[in-house]
């Protein structure tokens, strides 16, 4: 609609946009706020909003050691992540190979993740943490691998069998996970597959599929039929040109449908806290860490635990912000 | 493309599906007619439908289902209200503080919805701000109970399902052809009147989408309940799905739990049968 000009609207506009924000945020800043706090000043009973803020429980959090030095190394570390980061995010102005550069810098963040518990000794948080990271990765690239050919194919092709696949889909989309999770517990027993990562990312993989066809079948539609034909003149099959002429086009929807799968699976809480045990990801972890029926844990270690949980995945999502809305006005709206 | 071709590109995709979705469904099925607890889980014994009429014969069952019904009956209009102010209110906002507004109310989103829940309860408890505002403005000490506890339920749920409303009905506005308001406000209609007659209809199949998205994942609702009761019973706000979790991994039940999920499962389908003619019959138009 066309802007409102009148400033006391105006006015008005913002108010009610700061407040809706507000209402967004105010738990999350709060208990960001509480994490840096003493576990005094955590505790006192009129809030305080200015404290002079530590870090030491976020320190007791991830590191096992109290020793000064390690607890360098550990920072040290954690740095070089965030400055990765940051290259991954300005990677976007470099014009040329900078999907090569992302996946390069993805890449090495993964690989220091996977290897800081030589170097340092994390304390159980990083356990967990690596496994929500294992399953995340494990999940999106597996399921995006199958749902964008089935997507891809699910668009082109005109037959019955499209609609009944979609249909089916759509109809297991809306279905409990109760409905399956049981059996997965069961056959999870019988394989001995119980408590690992790969029968959590199986399972994950199925359950994402009805979704990631439906929103990448819409990327796909999209795209017109003569450059693909185009391509297919010039001799390349079905296949190649698939990899090589339409994912390039269709990228910005297969980033926004990773995306939401990472959301998905990063979260994902009854399906882990079923068909897992002792090897949980950090939404299973952190619900037993902070729901404090066993252990009543400091106020403020909570806090530092909540969002040490949330700050990774509000990175990513960050970084990738714009194909999120991007993605969702080209796609699931449309279609 | 040909039907070889079409099968080949999505046969993993449907070997998937068919192996983790429609075989264990119907192992479901089966497991539901059987007793069955952790100890007995490999020589489950086979008992019909009594574990069916043992769930429509259970009052707690009726009071968890009763109760996921008004959640859908408060939280899903109440959210897709929220989300379309906030849509209508961003829309008139451009430039740099855009992207601020948006990023601040995808937030709820993003937050792992356990960790949010805890976060949420946080509030509530000794040393959050919440409960410092009953106690100094309200002049009240706070405690949980049956009450406090379902309404802390319902804005939870609330406020951790509008973002999803707010992103698709903000989409959705951005593809508002401007003729169709210019035309409406030559016509002397007022903002009122345009956002009522052209915005709303505009939108139409996406607030259906987003109303029956929203009621089928209510069905579901999990996390949020179980977390903020603790998996305390004496709040009564068991959902459908954590009085199942709570009858098959703390009863141990497993037989009974499957039972349970099955006729959720056909409860779910009775809403969602005519999305499914409505999109079947939108493909059937497409191709």
């Amino acid at each position: 609609m066309y802007p409102v000009k009148n400033p006391i609207a105006r006015f008005f506009i913002y108010l009610g946009l700061t407040f809706f924000f507000l209402y967004s945020t105010v738990p999350f800043i709060w208990t960001v706020l509480q994490s840096l706090k003493t576990n005094k000043q955590a505790n006192a009973r009129t809030p305080l909003f200015f404290f002079k803020p530590t870090f030491e429980s976020y320190r007791e959090i991830w590191l096992k050691s109290t020793d000064e030095n390690t607890t360098m190394i550990g920072i040290g570390l954690l740095v070089v992540i965030l400055v990765l980061i940051v290259i991954g995010f300005l990677a976007k102005y470099i014009p040329r190979y900078s999907n090569y550069i992302n996946g390069g810098i993805a890449g090495i963040v993964l690989l220091i993740i996977w290897t800081l518990p030589n170097f340092v000794e994390m304390a159980e948080f990083y356990d967990y943490f690596l496994n929500s990271v294992i399953v995340s990765v494990g999940t999106v690239v597996i399921s995006m691998t199958l749902a964008s050919l089935s997507g891809f194919a699910l668009g082109r092709y005109t037959g019955l069998a499209a609609v009944v696949i979609l249909l089916t889909a759509l109809a297991f989309r809306a279905l409990p996970r109760m409905g399956f999770i049981l059996p997965y517990y069961w056959m999870g027993q019988l394989t001995g597959l119980y408590d690992t990562n790969i029968l959590v990312i199986i399972t994950m993989v199925a359950l994402n599929q009805p979704f990631s066809i439906w929103m990448l079948r819409s990327f796909f539609r999209d795209i017109p039929y003569e450059i693909e034909e185009a391509a297919m003149i010039d001799g390349a099959n079905r296949f190649t040109s698939f990899l090589k002429v339409i994912i390039p086009i269709a990228w910005p929807g297969i980033i926004a449908t990773g995306l939401f799968t990472l959301l998905l699976a990063y979260h994902e809480f009854l399906l882990v806290k079923i068909l897992t045990q002792t090897n949980t990801t950090l939404s299973v972890a952190s619900a037993q860490f902070l729901g404090g029926r066993s252990v009543a844990l400091a106020v403020s270690l909570q806090s530092a635990a909540a969002v040490s949980a949330t700050l990774p995945l509000l990175v990513v999502v960050l970084i990738f912000q714009k194909h999120l809305v991007k993605g969702l006005a080209a796609g699931a709206v449309k279609g | 493309m040909n039907r070889k071709t079409f099968l080949r590109f999505t046969g993993l995709s449907n070997f998937v599906m068919i192996s983790m979705m429609i075989f264990p469904l119907g192992l479901s099925i089966w497991l539901g007619m059987h007793f069955m607890t952790w100890n007995t889980i490999n020589e489950p014994e086979f008992v019909g439908l009594a574990n069916f009429l043992e769930v429509l014969s259970d009052p707690k069952f009726w009071a968890a289902f009763r109760w996921t019904m008004w959640i859908i009956l408060i939280t899903v209009p109440a959210h897709v209200i929220i989300g379309f102010v906030m849509a209508l209110l961003l829309d008139q906002v451009k430039g740099p503080m855009r992207p601020i507004f948006i990023t601040g109310m995808l937030l709820p989103m993003i937050v792992v919805p356990v960790v949010g829940s805890i976060v949420f309860k946080k509030l509530f408890e000794p040393a959050g701000l919440a409960f410092w505002f009953f106690r100094v403005v309200l002049d009240q000490q706070f405690v949980f109970n049956e009450i406090t506890m379902k309404t802390i339920i319902l804005a939870h749920t609330t406020w951790l399902t509008t973002p999803y409303a707010f992103m698709i009905l903000f989409a959705g506005l951005q593809t508002l052809p401007p003729e169709q308001i210019e035309a409406a406000a030559m016509d002397g209609a007022s903002r009122f009147q345009q956002t009522l007659y052209v915005v709303i209809p505009h939108l139409r199949t996406l607030f259906m989408l987003i109303f029956l998205m929203s009621i089928m994942d209510m069905f579901r609702l999990f996390d949020n309940v179980f977390v903020l009761t603790g998996q305390n019973p004496i709040y009564n706000a068991d959902s459908l799905m954590t009085y199942n979790f709570r009858i098959s991994m703390m009863v141990r039940r497993l037989g009974l739990g499957n039972a349970m999920a099955v006729l959720t499962v056909i409860a779910i389908l009775v809403v969602l049968i005519p999305f499914l003619i409505f999109t079947y019959r939108e493909q059937i138009e497409e191709r």
